[in-house]
């Protein structure tokens, strides 16, 4: 029998695999942002056209006159002291890559942990229920709503939460993530964090409305996945042999559920969570728009479209490492879970 | 014996069938046509509605039968490259003017070394003698006769089809005053919330730079118009300057421009200063015009200054203007501009935001950071508080030179209102949201309402408790043909590009795509500004009308249309 090898020794492996990981998206995402048509400098100057002499002094400060190499180790051994650059797009023109990145940051880590709280708690527990009572009315239900919740667009959700919730209810805003002048003081930038930092109730009940809206839409898009997910190993796990075994001994059904099926049925969903921050993180995208929450996504859009190469490389290094990080904690964690991970 | 006679039957009757369908589509569907690409931008450059005003446009192109138009589309970065390559054959484009005078929706368009930035890459000797003439002239019968001269020449040569004029829209909670659709410069220091010391806005705008020096996109000029002042100003309404940190409008008659239209002389207020205290005087505005030229941000506007305004920018002088381009007088307070060729618009040019004076200690060699404390002017409001794309927040300046300046307009002190808010939102309907719940987010919403959402907020007026209110923007859409000898030979021909213009339907892209909004263009000059002079000359729709099908027909058939087809193969995507 083969043994199985310490926790430490598999997170070190995934960490280190993770370096060429994040080393071969740089790499594609430099060499792609280059080859696609469009000139970045030529996007400075909006719709005029500038003087041939100004375009190569641009190109020459900006260091694009450089062969494509030059730039790449430039870019590289940059990315590696920490530094994503300055931007060259229409809009961020000369600000660090890294102080917008940063600023937007905690307004998509906000939305994005909110969301994944919705998607995780409605759909697992939606997936429950499903694969407990199967083939029941309730199941078919519970189905259905898997399906469609997971197909529905985000802005079209967005824009119905708006109109009941917003406009006609009047419960909740419609956008943004505040109203007023008086800010919570910034020490994250995540007003919900910096409100209960400061220990202001008031702040921390703004800030939160704000975030219902946009996380429940986020979320219940991608809670369609995990009740799927969920519901297909509950199928698995109820009738698997400790199931039956534990209903043999006569074990009531609702503890072999909570207590067997249930948590067994929980493994391959925490190893599917990093993929669903990917997903997530393009939801964002959507929902910010749709919301006006000043995120990273929206930063990403802008950038697209003026051709801010260096801001869109900024932000794809931050994506990148967010998700590569998020993935080797669920792998982590997977490992304690379930040790045969490790084998 | 009965089934084979049926299926004979039901074979003939398929091969009878599909025989008339090849007939039908050899002799209707297939018969040869025009084939034009007709372009667009796809991502919101122009807004949300370009695709539909592209569509309706090779609708109205097509309905006259003769001329098949194939629709591209790309993003603004790809899309201007191709376009300054001279890649694009027939596309759409937009103007925004810089300085309110005719000049500038003519000179840049149909001079040769403006044209090519446009992609038409139109050119004639000429006409730029016209051009020359109308921009040296101080003679307004002069300047009328070649502003003539060149419409007609617009309309006889088809480099470019006018399509109309945009719209500006604002909605605004009832009781809300003074929120005036300014043609150059919204005034939000005129805007008066009865009983309310704060003003709360909204926007779908967002900066790119406070710096006067590299602000050149319609919210950071309209936000340093509040934060600056310049030397002229324009007046609530009308597009009409007045002076502003100047005592005077030079002219001529009052002599303060010299005879041969080249020195402009402007006489400051005495004791102006910046909202931080500090002294604006001549030497103050002659070091932040200079600034602005060294910068020369490719961004930003000093163009209109070293270029457009001949004060020139030489590299022997550290790329500051020509030496003696700008003298100081003794008092400090009386400043010339010695042009190297008249101008008949420095005026226009000096109102511009780009002009506007800094502190004398603004960062000199790269941008003023966009920070509270760090943004200050000689403007109505000082800029107190600023969260990253999120919100402006602009309060009162108490050191503002003139609160009466706008007395004799029956606005005793400005700025109006201590504070106002501007929060920015990410869509259209954002806008109206703000509007839509109870209590509302926004007193006032400006700039972009999206036709539907505009549509939408009319409608619920009277129930919102809202003004809805749309007024001419001298915002222009217009086609462009590219006529240089690279392009296709179908474009370049003039009788192609006469019955384009014979065919497109102004009164169908106001109807079906902007909702009765827009006014149809018939010069590339929009009508109804009170700019100096407009010069409005309707040559379009005297020489094409609107969706005149048989004019368009009898020019192409004079083409031989049905011998030949014209398959103009540029697209990048090909």
């Amino acid at each position: 029998m083969a043994r199985g090898r310490s926790l430490l020794a598999y997170a070190a492996t995934r960490g280190l695999l993770a370096i060429p990981m994040l080393l071969i998206l740089l790499t594609a995402v430099f060499f792609i942002l280059r080859v696609l048509p469009g000139d970045p400098v030529l996007a400075l100057w909006g719709g005029r056209e500038p003087p041939p002499e100004i375009v190569e002094a641009a190109r020459h400060e900006l260091g694009l006159d450089k062969p494509p190499w030059l730039q790449y180790l430039d870019y590289m051994s940059r990315v590696f002291r920490g530094d994503l650059g300055r931007s060259i797009g229409e809009f961020y023109r000369g600000k660090p890559v890294w102080g917008e990145i940063s600023s937007r940051l905690p307004a998509t880590v906000e939305l994005s942990v909110g969301s994944m709280l919705v998607a995780s708690s409605v759909g697992i527990v939606t997936g429950v229920v499903s694969g407990a009572r199967r083939d029941t009315r309730l199941d078919v239900v519970l189905r259905l709503y898997g399906t469609v919740i997971w197909v529905i667009p985000i802005f079209w959700l967005g824009v119905l939460f708006q109109i009941v919730f917003a406009i006609w209810l009047g419960w909740l805003p419609p956008h943004g993530r505040w109203q007023g002048t008086d800010f919570p003081h910034p020490v994250t930038g995540m007003y919900t964090i910096d409100s209960l930092l400061e220990r202001n109730p008031a702040h921390f009940w703004t800030a939160l409305r704000h975030l219902v809206l946009p996380c429940l839409t986020l979320g219940l898009v991608l809670s369609g996945f995990f009740t799927k997910t969920v519901r297909a190993n509950m199928l698995r796990t109820i009738t698997a042999d400790y199931a039956e075994a534990a209903h043999a001994r006569g074990v009531p059904g609702r503890k072999i559920v909570t207590r067997h099926a249930f948590r067994n049925a929980l493994v391959p969903v925490v190893t599917v969570l990093g993929l669903q921050f990917a997903i997530l993180f393009a939801g964002a995208v959507i929902t910010e728009k749709t919301f006006s929450i000043d995120g990273i996504g929206l930063l990403l859009l802008e950038s697209v479209v003026s051709k801010d190469m260096t801001m869109i490389q900024g932000i794809v290094v931050v994506y990148a490492t967010i998700i590569v990080g998020v993935s080797l904690v669920i792998d982590i964690l997977g490992a304690v879970v379930d040790p045969r991970i490790r084998l | 014996m009965q089934r084979k006679s049926l299926i004979i039957a039901i074979v003939s009757i398929i091969i009878v069938v599909v025989i008339i369908a090849a007939a039908y589509l050899a002799l209707v569907a297939f018969k040869p046509k025009y084939q034009i690409e007709l372009w667009f931008n796809s991502d919101g450059h122009y807004g949300d509605t370009e695709d539909e005003l592209a569509t309706v446009l090779k609708n109205s192109i097509e309905a006259c039968g003769k001329v098949q138009v194939t629709l591209h589309s790309d993003i603004w970065a790809n899309y201007r490259q191709l376009r300054n390559q001279g890649r694009l054959p027939f596309f759409l484009l937009g103007w925004y003017p810089d300085y309110g005078d005719t000049d500038d929706y003519i000179s840049p368009f149909m001079g040769s070394s403006g044209s090519p930035s446009f992609g038409s890459f139109y050119s004639n000797a000429t006409v730029d003698q016209w051009i020359d003439q109308e921009q040296t002239s101080t003679d307004p019968a002069v300047r009328l006769a070649r502003f003539t001269d060149l419409q007609n020449k617009l309309a006889d040569d088809v480099p470019y089809i006018p399509l109309f004029s945009g719209y500006s829209e604002t909605a605004y909670a009832s009781g809300v005053t003074g929120v005036e659709l300014h043609p150059i410069s919204f005034k939000w220091f005129i805007v008066d919330k009865p009983n309310s010391a704060v003003l709360n806005a909204s926007t779908t705008d967002d900066i790119t730079s406070l710096d006067p020096a590299l602000a050149y996109d319609y919210f950071s000029i309209e936000l340093v118009n509040q934060i600056f002042d310049t030397l002229l100003v324009y007046e609530p309404v009308q597009a009409r300057l007045m002076p502003g940190l100047a005592t005077t409008v030079p002219t001529i008659a009052n002599g303060l421009v010299s005879a041969d239209g080249r020195n402009y002389t402007y006489n400051l207020r005495p004791g102006l200063t910046f909202s931080d205290g500090s002294d604006l005087n001549a030497s103050v505005v002659k070091r932040s015009i200079d600034r602005a030229i060294r910068l020369n941000d490719p961004g930003g506007a000093a163009f209109l200054l070293y270029d457009t305004g001949k004060l020139g920018r030489e590299a022997t002088n550290g790329n500051n203007t020509r030496v003696g381009a700008i003298t100081v007088a003794a008092n400090d307070l009386d400043i010339t501009f010695h042009l190297s060729a008249p101008v008949a618009f420095f005026n226009d040019l000096i109102g511009f935001s780009v002009a506007a004076p800094v502190p004398w200690d603004y960062n000199q060699n790269a941008a003023q950071p966009d920070a509270v404390g760090s943004v200050r002017g000689s403007g109505p409001y000082r800029l107190t508080g600023y969260t990253g794309n999120q919100q402006f927040i602009l309060s009162r300046n108490p050191t503002y030179h003139t609160p009466a300046l706008y007395a004799s307009f029956g606005i005793p002190s400005i700025p109006v209102e201590d504070t106002v808010t501007i929060n920015l939102r990410q869509s259209s309907t954002a806008l109206k949201n703000d509007l839509s719940v109870s209590p509302k987010l926004a007193d006032v919403v400006y700039r972009s309402i999206s036709p539907e959402d505009l549509a939408d907020l009319q409608s619920q007026a009277t129930t919102l408790g809202i003004t809805v209110e749309v007024a001419q923007s001298p915002f222009i859409r217009y086609l462009v043909f590219n006529v240089s000898p690279t392009s296709t030979a179908a474009i370049r021909d003039l009788r192609v590009r006469q019955a384009i213009a014979y065919s497109v339907d102004r009164q169908a892209i106001d109807r079906d795509v902007f909702n009765g909004n827009v006014e149809p263009l018939y010069s590339l000059v929009p009508p109804g500004f009170s700019f100096s002079a407009p010069h409005y000359q309707p040559v379009f729709q005297t020489e094409y009308g609107d969706h005149n099908c048989a004019a368009a027909n009898n020019i192409l058939s004079t083409l031989g249309f049905s011998m030949f087809v014209f398959r103009d193969l540029v697209a990048r995507d090909h």
